[in-house]
């Protein structure tokens, strides 16, 4: 709209990478950021992304290139130094106090003083001036004397945005800004960022949901595997357009399920599954068939693995295990024949610092016990027999899971449920960090387990591994169902459209 | 060369395992050196017999914190405990009523603990300390502060305090019996297994379809059932009711339990743990006395023993799992 198309460049990277053990992940990237403008970077979990926003704001060191702000070079050493130079970043965790009021949390750490009788006070007069001040850039009313616990995430959002806003920036990087936030709360917040674009001054939005990058981005760059793919102006970009450069990702593996045959019963089934995230979920899982479960980060994947086994409150909704309906609830899931395999290997997962035969059998105990008495010795031969069988590296039953890789800690894991028996196999991110062929050996294993008449779910935010070893996937979106799909004929960028949300869905 | 590097090594090995019982043994031989009479089969039996209800109590604790817990409230339940099954002895007569009325309040007050720990998710700390207080509100509320004596005391009452198996006397014997018993649980049974895991970690324990809450009842309960124990033979020792005798127990288990916790370079709490620890807290407090050092300093001697070995096993790169 400007007579003079050319606006003032803020800050540009040139050629930015940054290593990890050998590993680039990211590499080469050129990004430039305009005054006034709002450039998104999009990309699938593992692109780089946050890489990229952490170098921005400090926390870590390029390993080669450049950032340039206001036309010079600079380097900084910790985030400090980024902030002083008025790179500002709105981190996707909220860390206020609850028990502050918004004008405190506002300005800790920086809080205005005056000095009466040669004894410095607070301020709180001025604070209260450059609060409001604030507020009214972000175009917000908010009682700066409410409690941080008293208001709703979104409100608590932006009392984080206003305390970027009262030190100095020039750029403001917003990290998944709109993470659980419901459909108003998440209007509210574009606005905010909308009315914060008027202040001459650079924004970076990293989101998963295309959607409204595209209602307010000026430009768009796409990440994959570590690489810039391409930036476009929002007037070309499309979500088709956006997911075709999101997708193809290097080859990782050449394994393909074939479907179980000849196999009908049904094994798991839940009717309207209500908790606190999840709303009206249904479906049903046969003998023999693994299904997917995919969706964008807090799409609500892993809520369902937590209520189907008992781990979070359930408001309402039916269970049934081959045929037998049951009430959610750890040790009585165990006993029923579900075993989840948790997306946190090391919180959930294990025990780190027990031995891996201890890991093995914890969920089984009874198997090798009389009278409650543990026969050491048959938990100690099951334990050698997983070992081998599932070639887990470690010195033997009796080494700390602690020391070993993360692919052989998940082969722990997966041990635990395949010394019992199960009847659905729950999977939450089960190749989370590991390697390639540990990867291989879990679809291997997923196959197996299917080609036994077990029930399988498997949850992951990698679109590819579920297209290829899944049966049927179930997309999810805001805590719902929201389409299906045959991965043998589907096409990942169908799918991926479901889950960033061609419709919206509210 | 490599001979000495794995020689070094395994001294370290050693001293990470056995440094607590290597230290037991140090302050044992420093003991019997230096004061007159320590190491005589009276002396000795008299050490063994004054710890038995330390020890007890230790063991009860090992349960708790093995599953990653605290209890506060074991000193004021001891007291109680010991004033109420005096009471109801002295007005029964009966000792077996007693002594399952003893057994009734212990278990009563681990039950509060659990419930207010293990289900309403009070810190442990402040949930057992509580309790502890009011424990400490009623037994004084009853007694006002005075000792309950007997007249005549059934005979099995005064066996179980004062008594002799041969040479032996019963309180070691009972003590050697649970030593056996807790070893044997925490670490051939389901039990134990499921204890230790929900210390290693909680989550990861319920996610693996254990009952975390159940279980940390239980230790709540395993430790006011030994709170009861302990405080029948300490009421028979005593030959009355002592409203104010067992506190000193809270801060000698509390020595003991993280003394236990640096054996073994396991930095798990253990039975075998527990009575070496109880053992050194004993020798403190018998030898000690015998030297007629002023009875205050012994809790400046304790306090420093804990914190020499606790030091003394971070250094030696032990991760000490003792949290509140």
């Amino acid at each position: 709209m400007s007579s003079n198309n050319v606006k003032e460049e803020i800050l540009c990277t040139q050629n930015l990478g940054k290593e990890f053990n050998g590993v680039w992940v990211l590499n080469g990237i050129n990004i430039d950021l305009k005054k006034g403008e709002i450039h998104s970077i999009v990309g699938e979990n593992g692109a780089g992304k946050s890489t990229f926003i952490k170098i921005l704001s400090g926390v870590y060191a390029p390993s080669e290139g450049e950032i340039v702000i206001n036309g010079q070079k600079v380097k900084f050493n910790n985030v400090r130094e980024s902030e002083q130079l008025g790179i500002r970043t709105v981190h996707q965790e909220i860390n206020l106090i609850p028990f502050f009021n918004v004008m405190e949390n506002i300005f800790i750490g920086i809080e205005l003083e005056k000095n009466v009788m040669r004894i410095n006070i607070l301020d709180k007069k001025k604070m209260a001036e450059k609060a409001e001040e604030v507020l009214d850039i972000l175009g917000v009313e908010l009682d700066l004397n409410k409690y941080i616990y008293k208001l709703d995430t979104s409100m608590r959002r932006i009392v984080q945005i206003s305390k970027v806003l009262v030190y100095n920036y020039d750029v403001i990087i917003f990290d998944e800004p709109t993470t659980a936030l419901d459909h108003s709360g998440r209007r509210r917040l574009l606005e905010v960022i909308m009315n914060l674009k008027k202040q001459d001054l650079g924004i970076i939005f990293v989101s998963h949901n295309i959607e409204e990058v595209l209602e307010i981005s000026d430009r768009i760059t796409v990440f994959r595997d570590g690489k810039n793919m391409g930036t476009m102006l929002k007037e070309e970009a499309t979500v088709k357009k956006i997911v075709s450069k999101m997708i193809g990702h290097k080859s990782y593996s050449d394994f393909k399920r074939e479907p179980v045959q000849g196999k009908h019963k049904v094994i798991f089934e839940v009717k309207d599954l209500n908790t606190e995230k999840l709303k009206g979920i249904n479906f049903k899982i046969h003998e023999g068939e693994v299904i997917g479960i995919a969706g964008i980060m807090g799409a609500g994947k892993t809520e369902i693995a937590k209520a189907i086994f008992g781990i979070d409150p359930v408001e309402s909704g039916e269970f049934y295990i081959n045929g037998e309906r049951y009430e959610p609830q750890p040790s009585k899931s165990v006993k029923k024949g579900i075993a989840l395999i948790p997306e946190e290997r090391q919180e959930q997962g294990l025990v780190l610092n027990m031995d891996v035969k201890k890991n093995i059998s914890l969920a089984y105990l009874d198997q090798w016990s009389r009278a409650n008495v543990i026969d050491l010795e048959a938990e100690k031969n099951t334990a050698e027999k997983l070992i081998e069988y599932l070639k887990i590296k470690t010195t033997g039953p009796l080494q700390i899971v602690k020391f070993l890789s993360g692919g052989n800690q998940q082969r722990v894991v997966i041990g635990r449920w395949l010394s019992g028996d199960f009847s659905l196999g729950i999977f939450d991110e089960p190749t989370k960090g590991i390697d390639v062929k540990a990867k291989e050996d879990i679809y291997h294993q997923i196959d197996e387990l299917a080609h036994k008449g077990k029930g399988i779910i498997f949850i992951s935010s990698f679109l590819p591994e579920l297209i290829n070893v899944t049966d049927r996937i179930i997309v999810m979106k805001n805590g719902k169902v929201v389409d299906e799909f045959d991965p043998r004929r589907n096409t990942e960028a169908e799918i991926m459209i479901a889950m960033l949300g061609g419709n919206n869905n509210e | 060369m490599n001979n000495k590097v794995n020689n070094t090594i395994s001294w370290f090995e050693v001293l990470r395992k056995y440094g607590t019982v290597i230290g037991a043994a140090f302050i044992f031989i420093i003991f019997s050196l230096v004061v007159d009479r320590f190491f005589t089969f009276g002396n000795l039996f008299m050490l063994l017999r004054q710890m038995s209800m330390l020890t007890i109590i230790a063991f009860g604790f090992t349960f708790v914190m093995a599953a990653g817990g605290f209890d506060m409230s074991i000193g004021n339940a001891a007291g109680l405990v010991s004033v109420v099954f005096a009471i109801v002895l002295v007005n029964t007569s009966s000792f077996w009523l007693s002594f399952l009325v003893a057994l009734g309040i212990g278990l009563f007050v681990g039950l509060v603990n659990a419930i207010l720990v293990a289900y309403i998710n009070l810190p442990d700390f402040i949930g057992t300390f509580a309790v502890g207080s009011i424990a400490y509100g009623i037994k004084m509320l009853i007694t006002k502060g005075n000792p309950i004596f007997f007249m005549n005391p059934p005979e099995i009452f005064t066996f179980i305090g004062q008594g002799y198996i041969g040479p032996i006397p019963f309180p070691v014997i009972l003590m050697l019996v649970f030593l056996v018993i807790t070893m044997f649980v925490l670490s051939k049974t389901k039990l134990g297994r499921r204890i230790y895991a929900i210390g290693g970690n909680p989550v990861a324990s319920m996610y693996a379809g254990i009952n975390v809450k159940w279980y940390r009842m239980i230790t709540f309960l395993l430790s006011g059932l030994s709170v009861s124990i302990a405080s029948v033979i300490m009421t028979s020792r005593l030959n009355s009711g002592q409203p104010l005798a067992g506190e000193n127990f809270l801060l000698d288990v509390i020595a003991v339990v993280f003394l236990s916790a640096t054996m073994f370079g396991e930095g798990e709490p253990n039975a075998m743990g527990a009575f070496v620890g109880a053992l050194i807290i004993s020798m403190l407090n018998n030898g000690l006395t015998m030297l007629n050092v002023p009875y205050y300093f012994q809790y400046v001697t304790k306090g420093v023993v804990v914190i020499s070995a606790v030091m003394l096993a971070v250094v030696l790169g032990q991760r000490l799992r003792v949290k509140f």
